[in-house]
């Protein structure tokens, strides 16, 4: 093996990002950590080692012949393309989705190196017999990763990109995950994307920080001095947040004070013989914060999805929202209309081409995308929310040319712009880097603060608690 | 044996029923989903659009279950179990039909017959039926017992679209109409619209039209230019290619994805769009090709719609379901035997702007079967709208499947009334085509122009550049697309 060296290197990424004059040389043997803020470029570098972006000047050389990228954008990518197999209006069968063991084998046919008795290891530490026969699309969001990072390493890449590999995960996956990798270091180099220091696994051998589409620093993690100072570098923190007013001229029926918003009696879910949740129940009552947790799988998302009205067992079940007991004529729309929502599959959900602040006035209307004319009033507190997020120049632009961090970011506005009665924060944090996940635990904490809005915040890392937040609900996998 | 119900009509109502067709603005749904509320909606078969208008339909706030054929129950088979795990009830026709107040047929056209046959004994007295597409009423001539109210409500989307603008907060463009000779009450418009709301397609725009008027665009825009000219275009332009040289994997792959992503440029701005996509002189000379295709598949168009409109093909087609799908069958092993179908596509690279540079006989391809389509159905009295809708809209959608599947397995999904019309399209298109495509080279198909300069005579791009902007099909798309499109531009 050799060095990679990158000289000079210029690359557009879209007309929007640039990457500019890069130099790096990554050696055998070494192991990388690429972080920096939302936006900064961390991404776009780690992705031209795979061949992305419109080179404009300079070089690469001593790319190895296979180049496995894992990150949020190809496990959309991948999703889309299962999504896509949709059936057109002169058709007669529903597809299912492909199923998990057809994903992970995919590199099979035309790769030799495809290392096959790693594959059924793989499935066998990681716990994925049971699943391989499932539709991979319908595998919630860590699961989807884990299988993502097992295919890349199976297809024997000899480099290994991983954008924030470890979103997503809980701590028993991130953990077993960290094993995984450790046992890779010696056959092959690893470049990680992170935005969080406390993720960094120990093999890491050097730190590179990107910003507004440089390479600032690299760091020998050796160096200790100048890895402390990155360390403050990244956790510059933001201050006076404000959150904005809404527009309260479009504000839902009121609500009984003496009713709990949410009651949920035995709750029951299976997937054919596999159940999901068995007996749970939980009574939110207003004002009342909670934190649920739970490992990958534990029915979390679904959960919260019968209280949404989005998992379609909400009608076989005994469920009370917002005055409503479920399946009385109520629509889909009178239960939303109280509700801020934001999770990663809303981030995948949300493929419409719609500007950055249409995106904030679409949470007026619980709407993906924008089908009715927005008020001016609206507008004003849609610029309110893209002037605390540092957006203001970008109200115009299409949603869709941001990077992932900064369209979570966006969508966690849509999610409060009304200030709904119920805020549910699926894994907010997931895709921010440290600055930005500061900032959106600080804006949780007022709104969990301010009087009319009761929090529900769905998290793995002990480390980002909510100081208003005094309710625990943690969910078990069911065997 | 049926009866061609539209046969049965006078000169002057078959044109009245023909060229029915308005688009609906948005305060006539002010009533919403209140005609259906409290009201039993029973749902027969549970497939693409029967499971995804029954999501929305109770997430409206209505009240939604299944009857199914008992083989389906018995078995578990796929339709009991998209109905069971998504929470709904499930019953036979004797458990459920006799409480419905509207009964949805969503099963197979190919099957209306003996499940109205059998469903209409149970019905209540007063109650509605509604369908999803008219072919049983119009070509079959399915009589339905008079104090039943007959309505139909037609996405022009798959089901899986149907589902995902629903829950996006919007929905997909929707044909509704009501079967004049079984309004008892005078009610089915009222229900229409109600069924319309409820699935979310007022958001999207409804077309007001009638079961002839479905019946017959809808027939003619499978069988011509969405499955018949992609089938078609597909296997003159990879044998052309492979006779000329070109590497057979690369021809492939030109072609399988090359559909899709030439008519993404037309799903955003028509036709003119899709053109727009190619240099000067390419774009003149699609426009060249397309006029010359026009020109000798014109009669074929017009034998479609004709064939269509005076019930011959739907004869002829009947007579092959009552002979075991023989043709059909045969036909589709045919298919299965092409060389497009048996050259995998090559691991080759090609950019998005090189399906358009390098495929400019498949933009003059889309073009003329676009055009045509859409001007034959005019012609035959049918309304720009609904013309558009069973046309140029249409098209991306097969293309997405040539993409994911190439010909054998498209035709396999596809209904089976469209892939029969798409084979009859097929065999008499390609000798039609024999004497063009013999002057056909790769600078129109595989390898693109080879010119040293981008120069052309400007009164003569001004001239194409007019004519493909007067076409009616792109004045009423651009209308069309506005309703279905985010709307960026109102905001
Ligand atoms: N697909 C579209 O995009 C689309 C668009 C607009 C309109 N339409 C119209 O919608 C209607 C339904 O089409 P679809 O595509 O949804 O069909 P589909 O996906 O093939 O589903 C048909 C359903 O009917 C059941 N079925 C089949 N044969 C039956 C029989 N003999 N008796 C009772 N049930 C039977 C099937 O379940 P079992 O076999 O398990 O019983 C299946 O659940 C058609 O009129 C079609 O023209 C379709
Ligand atoms: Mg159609």
């Amino acid at each position: 093996m050799n060095n990679i060296v990158i000289e000079n290197y210029t690359a557009e990424f879209g007309e929007s990002f640039t990457l500019r004059d890069i130099n790096w040389i990554i050696e055998p043997n070494q192991h990388w950590v690429i972080t920096g803020t939302n936006g900064s470029g961390k991404s776009a570098l780690s992705a031209i080692l795979a061949g992305a972006g419109e080179k404009l000047s300079g070089s690469i050389s001593g790319l190895p012949e296979r180049v496995e990228l894992v990150s949020f954008e190809a496990q959309a990518e991948l999703i889309d393309r299962e999504l896509k197999k949709d059936d057109t209006d002169i058709m007669d069968v529903i597809s299912e989705g492909t199923p998990v063991r057809e994903i992970l084998e995919e590199g099979k046919a035309d790769n030799p190196d495809f290392d096959a008795d790693l594959l059924e290891e793989l499935i066998k530490k990681f716990k994925l017999e049971s699943m391989l026969e499932r539709s991979f699309r319908k595998l919630s969001t860590g699961e989807t990763r884990k299988i993502m990072l097992i295919r890349a390493l199976v297809n024997k890449p000899g480099l290994v990109i991983l954008d924030e590999p470890f979103d997503g995960l809980d701590v028993d996956s991130m953990t077993m995950l960290n094993e995984l990798l450790q046992s890779q270091i010696d056959t092959v180099p690893m470049v990680l994307v992170l935005n969080r220091f406390d993720e960094m696994p120990d093999f890491i051998t050097h730190v590179a920080y990107t910003d507004k589409g440089q390479l600032h620093h690299t760091v020998d993690i050796k160096d200790e001095q100048a890895y402390n100072d990155l360390y403050q570098l990244l956790h510059l923190k933001t201050t006076n947040l404000e959150v904005p007013e809404t527009d309260d001229s479009d504000r839902p029926p009121a609500l009984n004070p003496e009713d709990p918003l949410v009651k949920l009696t035995d709750i029951k879910v299976a997937y054919g013989d596999s159940k999901v949740l068995d007996g749970e129940s939980w009574v939110i009552e207003p004002r009342q914060h909670w934190q649920l947790s739970g490992p990958n799988g534990s029915g979390k998302t679904c959960l919260l999805n019968l209280i949404t009205g989005d998992h379609p067992q909400c009608y076989t079940n005994d469920i009370f929202v917002f005055g409503m007991q479920r399946g009385n004529g109520e629509t889909i729309w009178q239960i939303k209309q109280y509700i801020g929502y934001v999770s990663t599959a809303l981030q995948w959900e949300y493929r419409v081409s719609i500007s950055v602040r249409n995106v904030i006035i679409s949470g007026f209307h619980d709407s993906i995308g924008m089908y009715t004319k927005s008020s001016d009033r609206q507008k004003k507190v849609a610029d309110q929310w893209l002037k605390l997020l540092g957006m203001e120049d970008r109200a115009d632009q299409p949603y869709n040319q941001l990077s992932f961090g900064d369209q979570r970011l966006l969508l966690i506005a849509r999610a409060m712009v009304k200030h709904p009665t119920l805020l549910i924060l699926d894994e907010p944090c997931l895709g921010l880097d440290d600055i930005n996940r500061q900032l959106v635990l600080a804006l949780i904490e007022k709104i969990c603060n301010s009087s009319d809005t009761t929090v529900i915040y769905v998290n793995h890392h002990a480390e980002d608690q909510i100081s208003g937040i005094k309710q625990f609900k943690q969910l078990e996998k069911l065997a | 044996m049926s009866n061609n119900y539209f046969n049965t009509l006078p000169l002057r109502e078959q044109l009245e029923q023909l060229a029915k067709c308005r688009f609906m603005s948005m305060d006539e749904f002010s009533e919403g989903v209140e005609a259906l509320k409290g009201k039993k909606m029973v749902v027969i078969g549970c497939g693409a659009q029967g499971l995804n208008q029954g999501l929305n339909l109770r997430d409206s706030g209505l009240d939604v279950s299944y009857a199914l054929r008992e083989a389906a129950i018995a078995e578990k088979r796929q339709s009991w179990k998209n109905a069971t795990e998504n929470g709904f009830v499930v019953g036979t026709y004797e458990e459920l039909i006799p409480t419905a107040d509207v009964v949805l047929n969503l099963t197979p056209d190919k099957q209306h017959t003996s499940v109205v046959n059998a469903v209409m004994p149970l019905m209540k007295e007063g109650s509605c039926l509604s369908y999803s597409h008219g072919f049983n009423i119009v070509e079959e001539g399915m009589q339905i017992r008079d104090d039943i109210t007959v309505i139909m409500v037609a996405p022009k989307c798959p089901g899986s679209e149907v589902r995902a603008e629903y829950v996006r907060g919007f929905g997909v463009p929707t044909l509704i109409a009501v079967h004049e000779d079984n309004d008892p009450k005078g009610e089915g418009l009222a229900l229409a619209k109600a069924y319309a709301v409820g699935t979310g397609g007022h958001k999207a725009g409804v077309l007001m039209s009638s079961f002839i008027a479905e019946v017959k665009s809808d027939l003619m825009g499978e069988q011509t230019i969405l499955c018949g000219m992609l089938q078609t275009g597909s296997i003159l332009c990879f044998d052309k290619m492979v006779e000329k040289g070109i590497d057979a994997g690369y021809a492939s792959k030109l072609i399988q994805y090359g559909w899709e992503t030439i008519t993404e440029a037309l799903k955003y701005g028509g036709v003119t769009n899709m053109l727009d996509r190619l240099s000067n002189p390419a774009k003149i000379k699609a426009f060249d090709l397309s006029e010359e295709l026009k020109v000798i598949m014109r009669p074929l168009y017009n034998k479609h719609q004709d064939d269509i409109i005076n019930g011959t093909f739907s004869r002829v087609m009947m007579e092959d379901w009552a002979n075991d799908d023989k043709n059909l069958l045969g036909w589709r092993a045919e298919t299965a035997e092409t060389n497009f179908e048996k050259t995998p596509a090559g691991d080759v690279e090609i950019s998005e702007q090189e399906f358009f540079d390098n495929g400019i006989l498949m933009v003059a391809m889309v073009k003329a079967g676009v055009e045509l389509a859409f001007e034959t159905m005019t012609a035959a009295g049918i309304i720009a709208e609904s013309a558009y809708y069973e046309s140029l809209h249409e098209t991306p959608l097969i293309a997405n499947t040539i993409a994911r599947k190439k010909l054998y397995e498209m035709n396999a999904t596809i209904s089976d009334t469209a892939e029969y019309g798409c084979y009859l399209y097929n065999h008499a298109c390609l000798p039609l085509l024999g004497d063009f495509m013999k002057n056909i080279d790769t600078d129109v198909i595989g390898k693109g122009l080879d010119l040293a300069d981008n120069g052309v005579d400007n009164a003569r791009l001004i001239e194409v550049n007019a004519a493909l902007r007067a076409h009616p099909v792109e004045a009423v798309g651009a209308e069309l697309r506005a309703h279905m499109a985010d709307m960026k531009k109102i905001v």
